[in-house]
């Protein structure tokens, strides 16, 4: 045995570990579960929000792309060689018609020299085709969603010539390219933002084939440096290049030498997705660390304090603070090893969760990914942690107690009155510590930041599941989209009665204020009726030189009702136009929600100059005739339902967060403030039986209880409601305005009416159980075991 | 808080018959039959050895807990068949305790713990106050009044807890060990108050297993293994016994006048018995 002060430590050690490991290893585990939670909360935040990051790794995006016509055969041949570029690749693309029930159209691009590692989607599912098999073929996941392909499926595709790709708005026929029967044989993923890459890949074996129907090609190249003077050079040269160039295309006019940059930001609509899904994890990860933590502390501090005299014992004995708390260490030893253990695991096995919501999209590696290094170290830290709060407990119990300041006021107040609500109000706001106790200014921003928390989460909710059940929030008016409608089809379509409305929807691209890269700028004719226009703040364009910008646009170039855009043509001068409203209208189906402007349809000559009007038909069918125009319409004409857009579908996938979110909140503050209410009766069960030793009845004990639980409660609810609802209100602002809609808050106030009398409810009812305990208790043998 | 009439001097005010208490498992048997009666404005010494049942008598005749078997009547109200809010308010119309370790609300200040008092029994905040305020000023802490109690001595929380007990102007004032954490002086202090308020009037009951601190009681009493073994007046002939005797509800003595009749049967003169030389003052 080892003498001196060691050896003391070693014995009082080993004397708390024979007689109450039990206790230690099941506060550890009870760390372990918290801490385990907090770590695999980190670690699906972490494959979460990597998600967009790592699989545009994984494809090797490209740092600048663009899509051109095939005939420019000298830009092609140039792009190697323009200043920055470290790697490129010029794939032949083609455009085809498939053979489903309605008309659709995909892209194809494919050929040889493919660098490895440069815009290279990747194989989620299946496998890649071989090279030199002509009739296999990779199909993005979108597009297999959007057509219903699956591996091994067989399809037919008739490929569209480039002057059959230019006629697309006034109609062609046939396709006049050649036929390919492929077979679908994987299923790849990519970044959203990497378009222009096409619905489907094929082999070089393909393209050999069919080389005299290409119509277009793409350009994707590495630069060396991604900064604005780089890819200012890099542009500057493709359009030299483009300029110089002898031949013409018939898509000269669809397709522009601008250059998209992919690698220098991350796509608005997913950044708004992690920003709420990272908001979530962050409140889930805070607050179940914080209920464990508050539920271990003081778990440790009444298993440290139930053995405050022996702390004593030993003191008088000789050994000093550091000693003790040592000792008490070495014996919460086992508790840490279970808390490591438990933690490590459980963050192992959150290798399991795919990341949420949206961003499972965008996962490169589906199934299990351990987060070791998560594991291990969380582990370690979680073991650590428990063994310093094992020696603050320790020591904190060890201490003298402080005296407790008197209620600051001179003399009662006239709520003494009834002196439950003096000692009521006492017990929960200046009542000692005591065995376990936590401080009371500690409960109370713990369950505010509870509240908060809830009241916050169900508003996000509730404004979220608005704008998901509500299209019109999202622009979304008609029931159906006819892209690039004919003047004769528009007739027949205003002719038709099942038609309740309809709008012909003019666009054409125009660059915003400073922005370079051109946005559609729409204009709306109302041919019949007229679909509602979502209007956020303002009112919609009525004259000319009015403008209605988009949310996301007018968040972006910080203007809002009453100042001036400039509005600049692919050619011609600029037009300033005096900002109206802002209104959320969707256009095309690929525009981004929220982008450009709605002016009247006389603005528009003006702003068209240089380039290509695009003409769709929005109609609103008569109630239960929808599906039916749909179907008899796509036999003949590009006809698109009613596409949620990528940016709603995004956030309808996190519909569940909120939920989860707001469920675990209430469980964990409830449980935490349950475990204080209900262990109120114990802690202050000295002060309860002097109570009735001064002639309290059983009903004013309920009542100080009552008092002390509503005292705990109340300012929470008083504070966490408006602060939840301010949060709430920033949080979906910046949410909906990162994704194109209006940022008004939807308050639930049913459900808030529930939270707060709720909460109050089930304080009073969780502080009855320990006051019917108190009043059982007899006070004798309370005071006698003081 | 309404003020009540003293009691008769040397009428029976606390009568114990037969009490008896067990506790847990294995029993101890606390109290195994008891028998005590105090007249009003005796000050009586409870004495005897750790274990004897001194304080489970003492909580027994406050109400704090109940006896197994047996009878308590404090001012003339039995209270074994009194329901936990009638004998509160037993207990804030007639007693005031006094415990060894003070037993103060560590978040109220002195004035507060008072003042608590003087509310559960009834009085407006005001008066509350001021009866505060006076009773530690009789006490000699009115300039303590807002220090907490771990600010104080020993000595004076033991008188703040002192005038906590006084602030319902009890009729019965019990004592468990009241200098039992007290060094000398501070024993002194209380006693000397405990003297003044027997001179006054006040009822008091102390437990105490300390001679000297008994000897400044008008009367002692001992006991041993839970019972009475030596009391110098155990001769109340029947006023007491009527109090304790099973004649039915607490509202037939009412209804019958029983009860004042009791109190007027009683001899004033029959007070002033000793024990062993030293209960005298």
């Amino acid at each position: 045995m080892t003498g001196g002060p060691l050896g003391a430590v070693g014995l009082v050690a080993r004397a708390e570990l024979r007689t109450r490991w039990r206790s230690l290893v099941a506060l550890g585990l009870l760390f372990g579960l918290a801490g385990g939670a907090v770590l695999g909360t980190v670690a699906v935040a972490d494959r979460t929000l990597t998600a967009y990051e790592r699989l545009s790794a994984a494809v090797g995006m490209a740092d600048a792309q663009v899509m051109l016509p095939a005939a420019h055969s000298t830009v092609f041949d140039r792009v190697p060689t323009m200043p920055g570029v470290t790697e490129s690749w010029t794939p032949v693309v083609w455009v085809a018609q498939i053979n489903t029930p309605a008309v659709r159209f995909v892209s194809l691009s494919g050929g040889p020299d493919h660098p490895p590692g440069l815009a290279e989607p990747v194989v989620i599912k299946g496998r890649a085709p071989a090279a030199e098999t002509a009739d296999e073929i990779l199909v993005s996941e979108p597009a297999a969603a959007d057509l219903g392909l699956h591996v091994g499926d067989e399809i037919i595709l008739r490929l569209l010539l480039a002057r059959e790709i230019a006629r697309f708005s006034q109609g062609f026929g046939q396709p006049d390219g050649g036929f390919a029967r492929v077979r679908v044989v994987g299923i790849t993923r990519a970044p959203t933002w990497a378009e222009p890459a096409t619905d489907v890949s094929v082999t070089p074996a393909f393209a050999r084939v069919h080389a005299s129907d290409v119509s277009s090609r793409g350009v994707f190249v590495r630069l060396r440096s991604t900064d604005p003077a780089s890819r200012d050079a890099f542009a500057a040269a493709l359009v030299a290049a483009y300029v110089a160039d002898p031949y013409h295309s018939p898509l000269d006019g669809l397709m522009r030498p601008d250059p998209y940059f992919p690698t220098t930001g991350v796509d608005p609509t997913v950044r708004a997705a992690q920003a709420v899904l990272l908001a979530g994890l962050v409140v889930f990860g805070v607050v179940v660390g914080l209920g464990g933590l508050l539920i271990v502390a003081q778990g440790l501090l009444r298993h440290h304090g139930g053995r405050r005299h022996v702390q004593r014992i030993e003191r008088a004995l000789g050994m000093t603070l550091v000693e003790r708390a040592v000792a008490r260490v070495l014996a919460g030893g086992v508790g840490a090893l279970a808390a490591g253990t438990a933690a490590a695991v459980i963050a192992l096995a959150s290798g399991r969760i795919e990341p949420l919501g949206s961003q499972a999209q965008f996962e490169p590696a589906p199934g299990f990914r351990p987060p070791w290094a998560v594991a291990l170290g969380g582990g370690v830290v979680i073991a650590l942690l428990f063994g310093a709060m094992t020696a603050i407990a320790a020591a904190v119990v060890a201490r003298p107690r402080r005296p407790v300041p008197p209620m600051p006021t001179a003399g009662h107040s006239p709520l003494g009155r009834w002196p439950a609500v003096l000692t009521g109000a006492g017990l929960a706001w200046r009542g000692p510590r005591s065995v376990g106790g936590i401080r009371a200014a500690a409960t109370g921003v713990g369950l505010g930041l509870a509240v908060m928390a809830i009241v916050a989460t169900v508003t996000f909710q509730a404004s979220l599941r608005r704008l998901v059940d509500t299209p019109a929030r999202y622009g979304l008016t008609s029931d159906l989209t006819i892209v690039d409608a004919r003047e004769p089809d528009v007739a027949e379509l205003v002719a038709d009665r099942r038609v309740a409305a309809l709008d012909l929807v003019i666009t054409v691209p125009v660059t915003f204020g400073d922005d370079t890269a051109p946005l559609q700028l729409l204009s709306v004719e109302h041919r019949k009726g007229s679909l509602p226009v979502e209007t956020v703040a303002g009112r919609p364009a009525a004259a000319l030189g009015e403008i209605a910008l988009q949310p996301r646009m007018a968040h972006r170039l910080g203007v809002g009702v009453g100042d001036t855009v400039v509005v600049r043509p692919v050619k011609g001068p600029a037009v300033p136009l005096r900002v109206t409203g802002i209104v959320v209208y969707r256009g095309g189906l690929d525009d981004p929600l929220g982008e450009g402007g709605v002016v009247v349809r006389k603005q528009l000559p003006v702003l068209a100059v240089g380039a290509k009007q695009k003409v769709n038909a929005n109609v609103l069918a008569t109630p239960g005739r929808a599906g039916f125009l749909v179907r008899e319409l796509s036999s003949r004409l590009e006809v698109h339902g009613a596409p949620t857009p990528p940016e709603i579908r995004n956030l309808r996938d996190l519909l569940m967060l909120p939920d989860v979110l707001a469920i675990v909140l209430a469980v964990v503050g409830g449980a935490a403030v349950g475990h204080v209410l209900l262990a109120a009766g114990r802690r202050h069960a000295r002060d309860l039986a002097v109570l009735t030793v001064l002639g309290a009845t059983p009903a004013q004990m309920r009542a100080t209880l009552a008092v002390a639980a509503l005292a705990t409660v109340l300012p929470a609810v008083l504070v966490g409601v408006p602060v939840g609802l301010g949060v709430a209100r920033v949080v979906w602002w910046e949410v909906a305005t990162s994704t194109g809609v209006g940022g008004d808050v939807a308050v639930p106030v049913p459900l808030l009416l529930v939270i707060g009398p709720g909460l109050v409810a089930g304080a009073l009812i969780a502080a009855a159980i320990p006051a019917a305990r108190a009043v059982r208790t007899p006070p004798a043998a309370v005071l006698a075991a003081e | 808080m309404a003020d009540q009439p003293p009691p008769d001097p040397g009428v029976p005010h606390l009568v114990v018959r037969g009490l008896r208490k067990t506790y847990g498992a294995p029993p101890v048997r606390a109290l195994r039959g008891a028998d005590l009666t105090v007249r009003a404005g005796e000050f009586v010494a409870l004495m005897g050895p750790s274990g004897s049942g001194k304080s489970t008598l003492l909580h027994l005749v406050a109400g704090l807990d109940r006896a197994d078997e047996g009878t308590v009547a404090v001012a003339g109200v039995r209270t074994e068949e009194l329901s936990s809010t009638k004998l509160a308010r037993l207990r804030r119309r007639h007693v005031g305790l006094v415990f060894q370790f003070f037993h103060l609300i560590e978040h109220l200040s002195a004035l507060e713990n008072v003042a608590l008092a003087a509310l559960i029994a009834g009085a407006r905040p005001a008066e509350a106050t001021a009866r505060a305020r006076d009773l530690l000023d009789m006490l000699g802490l009115l300039d303590r009044a807002a220090e907490p109690p771990d600010a104080l001595s020993g000595g004076q929380r033991q008188r703040v807890a002192i005038a906590r007990a006084l602030a319902n102007r009890p009729t019965l004032l019990l004592a468990d060990e009241p200098t039992g954490a007290l060094d000398s002086a501070g024993a002194a202090e209380v006693l000397d108050l405990f003297h003044r308020l027997h001179d006054t009037g006040q009822t008091i009951l102390m437990v105490t297993h300390n001679r000297d601190v008994a000897a400044g009681a008008q009367r002692i009493v001992r006991m041993r293994d839970g019972c009475v073994v030596e009391d110098a007046d155990d001769d109340l002939g029947p006023a007491a016994e009527s109090i304790v005797a099973p004649a039915g509800p607490l509202w037939v003595d009412v209804l019958t006048g029983r009860r004042t009749r009791l109190a007027r049967r009683a001899d004033p003169g029959d007070t002033a018995s000793t024990e062993g030389g030293g209960g005298t003052r």
